[in-house]
């Protein structure tokens, strides 16, 4: 009798561990499926085998709180993550190799300016630091960027890039700190512009 | 005999649930895996080669031919642009072998979406990169390296470099 209450209770142990398994994977499911939903492509035509995808919520940042960073900009100050504080935010990975990065660019430079007002800022993370500061600000200053410009380095790549080296790459963060959308790759100027102004509205004033 | 028969019972579900749980921890593995970036291929572009014969002590070309992994581009050896890094053919000296400036295709122009630019002027799919040689009798090995920088059609990825070994027989 014992050894069958026993048997019993193991039975119903093991079943609820499954059942918390089943469970957890239905939950798993549909949170991907959902977020295939919302995953917009932006690039017509987007065939071929290429990693190719113009806008991807994928990041694990998304969601999270934007990592911290203190870089160098082209002047050789420190910039940190906090001296934004309180505002909405671009950080945009960028590289002076990549075209469709310098497409973006002044997209950008003319968002700043225009949402100034609600206290929107960009600021660009150059990626191939090494190349040194007069091609980057040579880059910069061609593409009519005033936002400022930061040295990348490894750490900031590990925290915000997780082993992805293709460029363009945004995170948007909201007046609270919290990554909202990380894109990847060139989209339109119209969609550049609605996630901005996302940023702006989310995480209130 | 009653003994082991218990056991039985007793694993037989036992061993069922496990393994319905391993599956579904399986399962759930893979559903993580899913949802990660995709990943970039180490290089964009490969290098084929072939045996090729030239004759001994005169000039000849070499053809070394270089295939574009499918949705991707890389700049040509003259893009149109100072800004951006022109795919260059770099040899090692060797032994009895004088090579010449490298001949580079023409690129094709290509556009991003939603640029209202200049073209770029890039190589997709094979191009072929030819080297003027005068070599010795013998079999010789070149080492070379092939620097690019791929992008896709909306992203880009850092400069590379491919090393090459480019054997040939002159006779």
């Amino acid at each position: 009798m014992r050894r069958a209450l026993l048997l019993l209770m193991m039975a119903a142990g093991i079943a609820l561990i499954v059942w918390a398994g089943w469970q957890n994977q239905r939950q798993r499911r549909s949170a991907t499926q959902a977020q295939q939903e919302r995953r917009v492509d932006l690039i017509p035509n987007n065939a071929g085998s290429a990693a190719s995808y113009a806008y991807t919520d994928q990041s694990p940042l998304r969601g999270k709180q934007a990592p911290a960073f203190t870089l160098l900009d082209l002047n050789g100050r420190k910039v940190s993550l906090s001296d934004f504080k309180g505002r909405p935010l671009v950080v945009n990975f960028w590289g002076t190799y990549c075209a469709p990065c310098k497409i973006e660019m002044p997209w950008l430079e003319e968002f700043s300016r225009k949402y100034a007002a609600d206290g929107f800022q960009v600021v660009g993370v150059t990626y191939d630091s090494e190349v040194g500061r007069d091609t980057i600000d040579r880059d910069a200053q061609q593409l009519g960027v005033t936002y400022p410009i930061l040295l990348s380095t490894p750490k900031a790549e590990k925290d915000y890039l997780s082993g992805t080296d293709a460029l363009p790459m945004s995170f948007y963060v909201d007046r609270t700190g919290k990554v909202i959308e990380v894109t990847a790759g060139l989209g339109s100027k119209e969609q550049l512009e609605s996630m901005v102004k996302e940023t702006i509205a989310a995480g209130g004033r | 005999m009653k003994k082991p028969r218990l056991i039985q019972t007793r694993r037989a579900p036992l061993i069922a649930t496990l393994a319905l749980f391993t599956a579904t921890t399986a399962q759930l593995g893979s559903a993580q895996l899913g949802m990660d970036a995709p990943a970039t291929p180490k290089s964009t572009i490969l290098y084929s080669a072939q045996p090729q014969t030239v004759p001994a002590g005169r000039q000849a070309d070499l053809e070394l031919r270089f295939q574009v992994l499918q949705g991707f581009h890389v700049n040509s050896h003259t893009p149109n642009s100072q800004l951006l890094i022109p795919t260059t053919l770099s040899l090692q000296p060797a032994d009895g072998v004088k090579a010449g400036a490298p001949v580079y295709p023409a690129g094709k122009p290509y556009s991003f979406p939603f640029d209202l630019g200049d073209k770029l002027d890039v190589y997709a799919g094979s191009f072929i990169v030819r080297l003027p040689v005068v070599a010795t009798e013998g079999v010789h090995t070149l080492d070379a390296t092939l620097r690019y920088q791929a992008c896709d059609n909306a992203s880009c990825y850092p400069p590379r470099t491919l090393p090459i070994k480019i054997v040939f027989t002159a006779k």
